[in-house]
């Protein structure tokens, strides 16, 4: 236990002297955490340039066209008077959507003749494309069902059943823990996870190959006694210690106040990132005893941790990815995690509804870190068999 | 000028020799823009996400429940799955089984019949953003089309014929025209900007680890002399490189990747070329630049990845721009990828042209002047520091 404390405080030291960890460990994850944080600090897009095509001219136009101004991702700026134009603007930036009034509106709707309002967006930026829709198509179905509201109190209709017929399901919808669809609250925490993870892991893969280039493998060797399970468990003590830094600093700082979370996060969300920490260091452990040049180390580090936010299903369903990207995603720890991160952070729910994620992460430890420990303990064997 | 051209290809030479003995940028420069470009292409292969898992609690089990449950499983979007009650379904959704769930009370049919509103209580995980705003958004159109069905009933049993009937169903409709991503699928938006990053990146880390290379073995000063001991010849002799290999990886991507992954080229492909030797003149310096600061070859590396992500998210393409707080839309401009991911969506997605975005343009060639500038002031640092130790 001793050797294990002395490895972890010889680590510590590396850690804190050596550029390729402490940029890795110390240096970016605060950086890169106030980043994603700030970058989101309007928490939705808002007031888009939106233009409007009126051939109505009538005063239904202007108080459809006065109801679009007040939502919150719709800014009118600009009047076109055409298709053609309205796309050379759509195409020159100006303008990410127009609505068009078709001409004697007001005077179709009074003679029964059903009118078409229509809603061009620029769906090639789709974030933006959405939100606009949303609120223009809630502007306009209501704006619809109260004209025929009208139309049926005007027949004699009691209010009552008139609206029932206007609205014969009502539709109550809940959009449960992120009502406003908050990018913020939703993007940030997820962000941050994932650069930490990449962090734990680029900094890991380093961790025994470094040192034989360094020329410091003999020193450690003989501080370990030559026990590869002393050096692993030693180091990984150090990062896992590095990876609760960072779960002080997400869960304590930028979550509470970029994020709206709770600070200090949970319990439950605690034992799975410390569970995650745990999983990256086996893996980055493995290649790193398994690969002696750090250049290699680096590169496959780079390749194996780029596309695991895109992989993970966070922003795009893993159900919707082909097979073998969905077979892909579980070689990476965050695949699990994000899904354990969804129920215990977002969710706020106790540890055993992500059991199965915590059992998922685990495996990667199981397999892993007896792999590295058979390779760094060949490697430890063999100077001793050359030397007698 | 016969000796700037063989200076250039000595240097040209050179760096060919470099890449191909140094395993990390073989890696890096040969291999990985392939590799990434049909493994991120091939995740939004299906472009839609389809079937929804939805969790529905029937307690009304009414003949227009069931209608209205076998109605949801036909849209596109929904993949029902039945729950014994309300408390099963929430479970569901808790497990992950599920992304939401649907409440049909009971009594629903009676008050529909008796011309009274039934409710109906739709809960969706708005943390699992995509298929939450998916299943909502395919809800609610549900939900006005089966009004919409009533209220039809309703009008021709007040005697009114099939075609006024409908004309009164729906007097104001809005026709909803989504230009350049008819579908409005996550493939198509992001697929032609996942690409383009990935060429970016891969250029920004090769040319950022050659040079944080050369600094770490101290060959500054040689590669100098190779240029006649003109620096904007070295950028260039050695920039020559990259700039043959990423243009041969740009219309790779434009042709064949575009055409496997079916993404719509609306641009001209003149233009469209043009624009990325634009912006390949602007990543060479820039890599160069950043290249010069790191210690090694190692932790320009390891730097280069973690930009990856803040670099495409504060570009305006995933986020718009506008919403960027001001000091952020200072930084994102000051980052090549900004004009020209604008320009590029513009004329790939939606059709426009190089001179629909001429100011745009020249910020791309603004930023180019800036940053071959700094790589300049670079690379001289770098000559004189290790000159005088060479001394």
């Amino acid at each position: 236990m001793r050797t294990i404390i002395h490895i972890a405080i010889r680590e510590w030291k590396r850690i804190v002297s050596l550029p390729e960890y402490y940029l890795v460990l110390l240096v970016l994850p605060p950086a890169i955490s106030f980043l994603y944080g700030f970058m989101y600090d309007k928490q939705m897009a808002s007031d888009q340039p939106v233009a409007i095509w009126d051939e109505a001219r009538s005063p239904l136009s202007r108080q459809f066209t006065f109801l679009l101004e007040e939502t919150e991702s719709i800014h009118i700026t600009t009047q076109v008077d055409n298709e053609v134009t309205l796309q050379k603007l759509i195409q020159q930036g100006k303008i990410q959507a127009a609505v068009h009034f078709p001409k004697d509106m007001d005077a179709h709707i009074k003679s029964r003749q059903p009118v078409y309002i229509t809603l061009y967006t620029n769906a090639a930026s789709m974030v933006t494309a959405k939100l606009i829709y949303r609120d223009a198509a809630k502007v306009l179905i209501t704006a619809g069902s109260g004209v025929i509201l009208q139309k049926l109190v005007k027949t004699g209709m009691p209010s009552g059943k008139a609206m029932a017929l206007v609205q014969p399901i009502k539709l109550d919808t809940y959009i449960l823990y992120n009502p406003q669809y908050n990018y913020q609250k939703y993007l940030v925490p997820g962000l941050i996870a994932v650069g930490l993870q990449m962090m734990i892991i680029m900094a890991t893969i380093l961790a025994l190959n470094l040192e034989i280039k360094k020329g410091t493998f003999y020193e450690l060797q003989e501080l370990a006694g030559n026990s590869a399970s002393n050096i692993l468990l030693g180091k990984g003590l150090a990062y896992l210690s590095v990876g609760w830094l960072h779960y002080i600093l997400a869960t304590c700082i930028v979550y509470p106040f970029f994020a709206q979370g709770h600070i200090g996060g949970s319990f439950a969300l605690f034992i799975l990132f410390s569970v995650l920490i745990m999983a990256c260091i086996s893996i980055g452990m493995m290649v790193s005893a398994i690969l002696n040049d750090v250049m290699v180390a680096c590169d496959v580090g780079l390749f194996y941790t780029s596309p695991t936010f895109v992989f993970s299903g966070f922003t795009f369903p893993r159900w919707a990815m082909p097979w073998y990207d969905q077979y892909y995603a579980w070689l990476m720890p965050f695949t699990p995690f994000i899904e354990g991160f969804y129920k215990t952070y977002f969710m706020e729910l106790p540890l055993h509804y992500a059991y199965r994620e915590l059992a998922q992460l685990l495996l990667y430890i199981v397999v892993t870190f007896p792999i590295a420990l058979f390779f760094l303990q060949h490697k430890l064997n063999k100077p001793r068999l050359q030397h007698a | 000028m016969r000796d700037f051209f063989r200076q250039i290809g000595r240097l040209f030479l050179r760096e060919v020799k470099l890449v191909a003995t140094n395993h990390s940028l073989l890696l890096t420069l040969l291999l990985a823009p392939v590799v990434y470009a049909f493994f991120y292409g091939s995740i939004y292969q299906y472009k839609v996400e389809e079937k929804v898992l939805l969790a529905v609690a029937d307690d009304d089990k009414s003949e227009l429940s069931r209608a209205f449950i076998q109605q949801m499983n036909h849209l596109q979007t929904v993949s029902v799955e039945m729950a014994g009650d309300l408390p099963d379904a929430q479970e569901k959704m808790y497990y992950g089984h599920c992304m939401g769930y649907i409440y049909l009370p009971a009594g629903l049919q009676k008050k529909i019949l008796a011309l009274q509103q039934g409710d109906i209580v739709l809960a969706v995980n708005g943390a699992r953003f995509l298929p939450s705003s998916e299943l909502a958004g395919s809800l609610t159109t549900l939900a006005l089309t089966v009004g919409a069905g009533v209220r039809l009933k309703y009008n021709e049993a007040q005697g009114l014929n099939t075609k006024m009937a409908m004309q009164e169903t729906q007097p104001v409709n809005l026709d909803y025209r989504p230009l350049y991503n008819t579908r409005l699928s996550y493939g198509a938006f992001l697929l032609p900007g996942i690409l383009a990053l990935i060429l970016q990146q891969i250029l920004l880390i090769g040319t950022c680890e050659s040079v944080a290379y050369e600094k770490e073995t101290g060959n500054v000063p040689l590669v100098v002399q190779m240029g006649g001991g003109s620096l904007s010849v070295t950028l260039w002799g050695k920039g020559l490189f990259y700039m043959l290999l990423f243009l041969c990886y740009a219309f790779f991507f434009l042709t064949v990747n575009f055409s496997t992954l079916e993404v719509p080229f609306r641009g001209h492909p003149g233009d469209v070329a043009l624009l990325f030797v634009l912006f390949f003149f602007t990543l060479i310096p820039m890599g160069f630049w950043l290249g010069s600061m790191f210690p090694n070859q190692l932790v320009a590396a390891q730097m280069m990845v973690f930009s990856t992500y803040p670099i495409f998210l504060i570009a305006g393409y995933a986020w718009p721009y506008d919403s960027l707080p001001l000091p952020l839309q200072w930084v994102s401009s000051m980052v090549p990828t900004t004009p020209f991911m604008r320009v590029y969506q513009s004329i790939v997605q939606s059709g426009g042209t190089l001179k629909d975005n001429y100011a745009t343009v020249l910020h791309l060639l603004a930023l180019s002047a800036f940053y071959t500038l700094l790589a300049l002031l670079g690379l001289r640092r770098l000559y004189k520091r290790q000159q005088s130790i060479s001394l």
